[in-house]
């Protein structure tokens, strides 16, 4: 408890930044938690979605609707966004502050063009398909389940954005480094998340 | 390493964290942080629902006490029940249960205070104005009337076209994210904040259940997010999840409910077993038997709670492999359960009992919830079920677990814990009145309704026909619950007058103290402990008293022990959510004015609030909480 | 900046190796096969569907196992009990699952 104490002074950043301090450890750990509700949460979406997924109320079904092509894009967009954040977690534990930001940056970049794929697809399921909210329990169980996804992977991108100005603001330091690993943890799951999406929800969806 | 790790920080003087602003009145309770004022902020808030429950409560069985009575109509029935069930669960226990873990688990572990203080006063804000939330309905178009489970298509905008629903979902999904944030802040809270010596193994039961409980939390609540946020998808963006038309599916939300529904009538009753499992050895003067067996039952029966939610409904239509497989996972439930029944009774057996009021309440609380517990049983047997299924007998069931269990056990712990929360011990006169009232008044009112229920009285109708049996039994339900509503006058009278008495409690004031929280004086310093104690066995002060010493061996040098900021942060958070909520929940109306239709419509009401809290979580992040530091001379000087 | 310090200070006090991002590029070339594998099978078509389903599952999983593992360090040593918690996130999430998959709808 009786940990933080601003000193002016010199010293070598830990080898693991992220759990020097106890309120470190804490956040770690509460957000491995965090990721246990977030597995549930996720699971009834999944739920919801395979219970719904043929109702389709003389709507465009899923072998119709979805384009391969375009989701193996955004997975190995996404695949990629979660190779750079953990060379990010790496610079960060080599105590390489501009490197670390450097990786955090293409993160960013990365999932937006992941949300942005998203978008588009959804842009043209309703424009063209005639596939909205609506349309059936499928299209709402599908709109749900990957718009779901969609918002983590909106609110990452604010939070590692937001992270990377910290960062130039106040350096590499206990106090930020586990925001960073906290950061990565949470981008690593949507990845696992998206993971079972593109093969339950697309992949199986194609076979039928 | 913690001191390397800080001297990285070379933007700050060193004395930078130690001019805080300190509130006072009522902007202290707003900011504060501290887990002791959070639980009885809890308390209070809890403690206010739980009276609007209780009022519910009281104008349904005036309306019942005769046949066709005409007392209140058959729609405000239904919001009655509606919102007696939800508040009663989510706003009047759910806290109070808070309440006591906040006021009580850092001071049993030996700790200064929870994990995450500022996560702690957001849980409490959200869960409030969750409830205000709900509660607000009854004075904008009518509260929810879909009972409180709110079942499909019942819940539907077909079916119950005023924003009632509207406020059952967003109301409670508001209060839930602070549950959730509590339960995972307690997870965090047990795991890393354990005094040195204080293994797992030698946690107080009633630590062992909050942190079970809370795992339930954490594995439950994100259930009921889901089904409420798709209910409100149906309700307000015309989405199809539970409407058949459309091919939806309303046994789907019977599912999603009940997989955090079942489980979450395991978060209300394990911290009784908690709290039952302090107060016994206490006033026994006995080590807890089968401690290990009791964490092992816990923890099954946290198990066994996930995996039997399908006996809610039996009469669905699910099948007999299904019906059969939960009839048979219900029943287990049972062996766990037995285990702490004879282990408590086990424990007073060649004891030294006293029968104070906490004691009174814990050993009532033995022989009436066996009963809830063997009527469960009888409703895990599904051919059973199909007659007793929605029926009184069911109501009877579950009103002597919740209550004769959880609120016996709230009374118990309350009585028990009351002089270290405000340092004034209850009247042990006042509070044996309250306990043979309420427990006379509770057996009247619920006892009876098992037999109006195997008679066929169904649940949930506004009246009945005369001559048909009910009429008496009815009679003896309301004079009961009347008896009870006395009891709960005594207890807030006996609260009242030892308010205005001086805070003189001691530090162990019932003498037989066994844990931690004995060892500090009553109520505690912000700090709890001057020095962190040193725990050398299970009940660690009792093992202090046995070997004759008078307090606790510390674990570190008195030193400057460092204190979060108070803020102001979690309130405003909370008031953003809220005006999301209502503004969200009013998307689609037409309103008179056309400012207001224009600020609903386009969801500038749901963005500004969502802008206040995302505002607030970024101001929050943006600059560090250093806190402040409490110097030794401060700590000699009390 | 104190964290500049660390270059020259750093050689004595620093005795952890640090791992190199070779075994993180070999779990992602194992995740890229994975997925162009379960992607270039549907494509494919003309598989057995019931083979179908259990392959992409098991190969989801095996690329789960992997990120969670390697990337999120839970193969580290301390780590019991995010693990602990995570598995009982996906066994409840699971039992969701085997609800939406036998017990929604029947004839």
């Amino acid at each position: 408890m009786t940990t933080v104490h601003a000193e002016a002074g010199k010293g070598t950043l830990p080898h693991e930044p992220e759990k020097a301090t106890l309120e470190g450890r804490n956040k770690v750990l509460a957000f491995w938690l965090f990721l246990g509700g977030e597995a549930v949460l996720f699971g009834t979406l999944f739920a919801t979605f395979l219970a719904l997924r043929n109702s389709t109320n003389d709507g465009p079904s899923a072998a119709e609707l979805f384009h391969l092509p375009l989701v193996a894009a955004a997975t190995f967009l996404l695949l990629a966004s979660s190779l750079t954040s953990v060379f990010a977690i790496q610079a960060m534990h080599r105590n390489k502050p501009k490197e670390l930001r450097g990786w955090l940056l293409i993160t960013v970049v990365l999932g937006a063009a992941f949300l942005a794929l998203e978008i588009y697809e959804f842009s043209v399921y309703v424009r063209h398909e005639e596939f909205g909210m609506t349309t059936s329990a499928f299209s709402s169980a599908f709109y749900t389940l990957v718009g779901f996804h969609g918002a983590h992977v909106a609110f990452g991108i604010v939070w590692i954005a937001i992270l990377i100005g910290q960062l130039v603001r106040k350096g590499l330091t206990v106090v930020t480094a586990p925001k960073i690993y906290v950061s990565a943890m949470y981008w690593h799951f949507i990845d696992v998340v998206w993971v079972f999406i593109f093969t339950v929800v697309y992949l199986l969806g194609k076979v039928g | 390493m913690a001191q390397t790790a800080q001297s990285l920080n070379p933007a700050r003087p060193p004395e930078a964290g130690h001019s805080v602003k300190r509130y006072t009145g009522l902007m202290d309770w707003i900011t504060t942080v501290d887990h002791k004022k959070i639980a009885i902020l809890y308390l209070w808030a809890g403690g206010f629902f739980f009276g609007i429950g209780g009022l519910e409560a009281i104008l349904i069985r005036i309306q019942l006490i005769k046949p066709m009575n005409t007392f209140l109509d058959a729609q405000t029935f239904n919001e009655l029940i509606t919102m007696h069930g939800t508040t009663m669960i989510f706003l009047g226990v759910m806290p109070v249960i808070f309440a006591l873990m906040n006021a009580v688990i850092p001071l049993q572990i030996g700790a200064r205070d929870v994990a995450f203080p500022f996560l702690n006063a957001l849980g409490f804000w959200t869960f409030l104005f969750g409830g205000l939330l709900l509660n607000l309905s009854w004075v904008m178009g009518g509260a929810p009337d879909a009972g409180w489970t709110s079942y499909t298509p019942l819940s539907s905008t077909t079916y119950s076209a005023t924003h009632g629903v509207d406020f059952y979902t967003i109301g409670l999904q508001i209060a839930g994210l602070g549950t959730l944030i509590g339960g995972i802040n307690f997870l965090a809270t047990i795991i890393t904040m354990r005094a040195p010596g204080m293994s797992y193994m030698r946690m107080p039961m009633f630590a062992w259940t909050t942190f079970i409980t809370s795992a339930i939390i954490l594995f439950a609540f994100p259930a009921i997010t889901v089904g409420l946020v798709l209910l409100t998808f149906d309700r307000i963006l015309e989405a199809n999840f539970f409407n058949p038309a459309t091919g939806g599916n309303p046994v789907l939300w019977q599912h999603i409910f009940w997989i955090f529904g079942h489980p979450e009538v395991y978060i209300l009753i394990l911290p009784a077993f908690g709290i039952i499992s302090e107060v016994i050895p206490t006033f026994s003067r006995k080590r807890l038997f089968g401690y290990s067996s009791m964490v092992f039952a816990t923890i099954l029966i946290a198990f066994l709670g996930f995996m039997v939610w399908a006996h809610h409904m039996f009469t669905t239509g699910l099948g007999p492999v299904a019906n059969a497989l939960f009839s048979v996972s219900t029943m287990l439930i049972a062996v766990p359960t037995g285990i702490k029944i004879f282990n408590w009774l086990f424990t007073m057996w060649g004891g030294q009992v006293r029968f104070t009021t906490p004691n009174l309440f814990a050993v009532g609380f033995i022989p009436t919830f066996t009963m809830g517990g063997v009527t469960g049983v009888m409703l895990a047997s599904a051919p059973a079920d199909f007659q007793f299924h929605d029926t009184y007998f069911v109501v009877a069931h579950f009103h002597y677990v919740i209550v004769g269990g959880l609120v016996l056990g709230l009374f118990a712990g309350l009585h028990y814990w009351w002089p270290k929360m405000f340092g004034r011990m209850l009247s042990e006169t006042l509070g044996k009145w309250t306990f043979w009232t309420f427990i006379i008044g509770f057996h009247l009112t619920f006892f009876v309704q098992h037999f109006l229920g195997l008679m066929g009285m169904q649940r949930r109708v506004f009246t009945y026909l005369p001559n048909q049996q009910f009429d008496t039994l009815n009679l003896v339900s309301t004079i009961g619950a009347g008896l009870m509503g006395v009891g709960m006058l005594i207890f807030l009278w006996n609260i009242f007058i030892t308010s205005r008495k001086p805070a003189d409690a001691a530090d162990d004031p019932w003498e037989d103290g066994r844990t931690l929280e004995w060892t500090i004086p009553s109520p505690p310093p912000e700090y709890n402990f001057k020095q962190t104690p040193l725990v050398r066995g299970i009940d660690a002060f009792w093992k202090e008293k046995l070997a004759g010493h008078k307090s606790m061996t510390p674990s570190e040098p008195v030193g400057s022990i460092h204190m979060p900021s108070a803020t102001i942060l979690p309130f405003v958070m909370s008031v953003g959510i809220f005006i999301a909520g209502l503004g969200f929940m009013f998307s689609r109306d037409t309103f008179g004015s056309e400012v207001l239709s224009f600020l609903f419509n386009n969801y500038i009401v749901t963005g500004l609030g969502l802008v206040i809290t995302f505002g607030s979580m970024l101001m929050r992040s943006l600059f560090d909480d250093h806190g402040w530091h409490i110097e030794p001379e401060e700590l000699e000087g009390r | 900046m104190a964290t500049e310090q660390h270059s020259q200070e750093g050689g004595v006090k620093h005795r952890h190796r640090h791992e190199g991002p070779q075994r993180h590029i070999v779990v992602f070339v194992f995740s890229v096969l994975l997925t162009l594998l379960a992607f270039a099978a549907v494509a494919a078509g003309g598989v057995n569907a019931t083979f179908a389903v259990i392959l992409l599952l098991v190969m989801a999983a095996l690329q789960v196992v992997l990120q969670m593992g390697f990337w999120m360090h839970l193969k580290d040593k301390g780590h019991l009990l995010p693990i602990v918690f995570m598995l009982g996130g996906f066994f409840i999430a699971g039992t969701c699952i085997v609800m939406a998959l036998y017990w929604v709808w029947w004839d």
